[in-house]
């Protein structure tokens, strides 16, 4: 199993956050991100900070795995970064090197755009961490049933996800597989130069859609034999029930919306 | 294509629960892939369905619960003839395991995998409760309902598998090689566990198998190739008979390859039904 990926795993703790019901974690990650487009200074970065830290310190799980959330992308928030130092030409230079020249606004820039990413992607963690994949389908279900009026179809749009994200792991070990499966046979992908590379891609990636195709026609034989009939009538387990302390986290989210747009 | 052979129920059985008459399938009519099939499985049978790799197994067993199209003939189950009307019952009353207990799994933990079948049922919260409960417990893997399939080994993870199956509470349940990719102590689990069922008599089981000890467990052997039923026999008729043994690609099991060798060493013993028996024999 492909122990190091963490997407759509959940972390009990039993803390207050994992209680709250699914559609406000939702709805809480929504406002989170517009509150990050609208901070646009040192101090609403603080706020934001601490706002951020202190909702993941409740949830008692240990900061490392927020960290590791964001470990995979530290390669693209380095490039922005670096796109931004060199891109953005206003302000003062603060340093020269020959013809290139690094300024102010592009340090500043460079800087809010790898907080706001960094961010963006530990505290949205929080929502898998704190969620099983089960009760988030159940809360986008939720949050999509006043579209149905429009031919949506919530549904069938959570059990997609699911199953997405159910079958991502396995995927990528089958791929692991297939790659080790052709290093053993002199095709190692790693030592191979770009253009071979590319080459090699195709030969890993026939194998892989055939794989999850086959997987995809298993998977519906197994929902068909255990009755699955789309757009039929199913009972939940879990039910959705929305309290004081739902409010109070939505709450949290406007009023960290208005004091960062306010600095 | 081979001789047809006409199934029929074991003396002294109970009511039919099973019933093909006719059936054939194919995707291509020139190649069909089953031809003629027709049998009858009574209520609270353990029936074996072998035979080599490509002689239409898995498919007889889908067109039991239409997951494939239907075919030619007919098939009636738990007295319901299988058409458009009655699909949803008849998957009420069948339940399957299959071969690859990484791709049945469709939840992302164990108990939303369990609930998936339930929650289809339309159950009641305390029911739901109740069955998780009782099948989790019975199955031993009540300690793993918060578990992701990645955490799961290949024998817990067909327990879970089985687990969902009887929570729906199915009269027949149909193993499509499901034991074929466990390792030995899984293997061996899951014929306990099919033994227990078989001790409740409330299970109707057919199972797709090549291993000569789930067959030499169960009642009857139904014999396919080349698309037809080519034998309906108990283990012991399918074990003497060699050419049915060549014709299905499958081994003696080991008391009966041992107890072979050593008549032929000029000591007689009697072929036994099973390794104890066997050790009971030789040291009485």
């Amino acid at each position: 199993m492909n122990e190091k990926l963490i997407i759509g795993r959940s972390i009990e703790t039993g803390s207050w956050v994992h209680k709250l019901d699914a559609r406000a974690k939702i709805t809480g990650m929504l406002l989170y991100v517009a509150v990050i487009l609208l901070s646009r200074s040192w101090m609403a970065m603080a706020l934001l900070a601490i706002f951020s830290i202190a909702v993941m310190a409740s949830t008692r799980i240990p900061l490392k795995y927020f960290l590791k959330a964001a470990k995979p992308l530290r390669y693209l928030m380095l490039f922005i970064f670096i796109v931004q130092l060199l891109s953005v030409k206003t302000g003062e230079a603060v340093l020269t090197l020959g013809s290139w020249s690094i300024y102010e606004g592009g340090l500043r820039l460079g800087a809010f755009s790898v907080i706001r990413m960094f961010f963006l992607i530990t505290f949205t963690a929080l929502l898998t961490f704190t969620t099983t994949p089960g009760k988030l389908n159940q809360g986008l279900e939720g949050i999509l049933a006043p579209f149905k009026k429009f031919g949506l179809k919530p549904d069938r749009i959570t059990l997609m996800i699911s199953i997405s994200l159910r079958f991502i792991p396995t995927i990528l070990d089958e791929s692991q597989i297939i790659m080790k499966a052709q290093a053993s046979r002199g095709a190692d992908l790693k030592e191979l130069p770009l253009k071979e590379k590319g080459r090699m891609l195709v030969s890993l990636l026939v194998p892989i859609i055939a794989s999850a195709f086959r997987r995809a026609q298993d998977l519906v034989y197994s929902m068909e034999a255990r009755g699955f009939r789309m757009d039929a009538p199913r009972s939940q387990y879990h039910r959705l029930r929305w309290g004081i302390f739902d409010t109070i986290f939505i709450t949290m989210f406007i009023v960290m919306g208005i004091a960062v747009a306010l600095v | 294509m081979n001789e047809s052979y006409e199934g029929q129920e074991l003396e002294g059985e109970g009511q039919a629960i099973i019933s093909l008459d006719g059936v054939s399938f194919g995707y291509d009519p020139e190649h069909p892939i089953l031809q003629n099939i027709t049998l009858s499985i009574s209520q609270g049978q353990w029936v074996s369905l072998v035979g080599p790799n490509g002689c239409g197994k898995s498919t007889l067993v889908k067109l039991l619960n239409a997951l494939l199209p239907k075919g030619a003939g007919e098939i009636v189950v738990s007295g319901m003839q299988l058409s458009e009307e009655t699909i949803g019952s008849i998957r009420q009353c069948i339940g399957m395991v299959f071969q690859n207990p990484d791709n049945q799994f469709i939840g992302a933990t164990v108990e939303e995998d369990i609930l998936f079948g339930l929650e289809g049922l339309c159950l009641s919260y305390a029911e739901m409760a109740e069955r998780l409960h009782s099948y989790t417990t019975r199955l031993g893997i009540n300690h793993l309902l918060s578990k992701h399939p990645g955490e799961l080994s290949g024998g817990q993870k067909q327990r879970v598998a089985i687990a969902s199956i009887l929570a729906m509470e199915p009269g027949i349940v149909i193993f499509d090689e499901a034991s074929s990719m466990l390792d030995e102590g899984s293997r061996n689990e899951l014929l306990g566990i099919l033994q227990d069922m078989r001790a409740e008599g409330k299970y109707t089981i057919l199972m797709i198998t090549h291993d000569a000890d789930e067959i030499l467990a169960s009642d009857r052997v139904l014999a396919l190739h080349g698309g037809g039923l080519a034998a309906d026999v108990t283990p012991a008729e399918l074990f003497r008979n060699e050419e049915l043994l060549q014709k299905c690609h499958l081994c003696e099991p080991y008391p009966w390859r041992l107890a072979r060798e050593l008549q032929n060493q000029g000591i007689h013993v009697d072929v036994p039904a099973s390794e104890k028996e066997f050790i009971d024999t030789l040291w009485p």
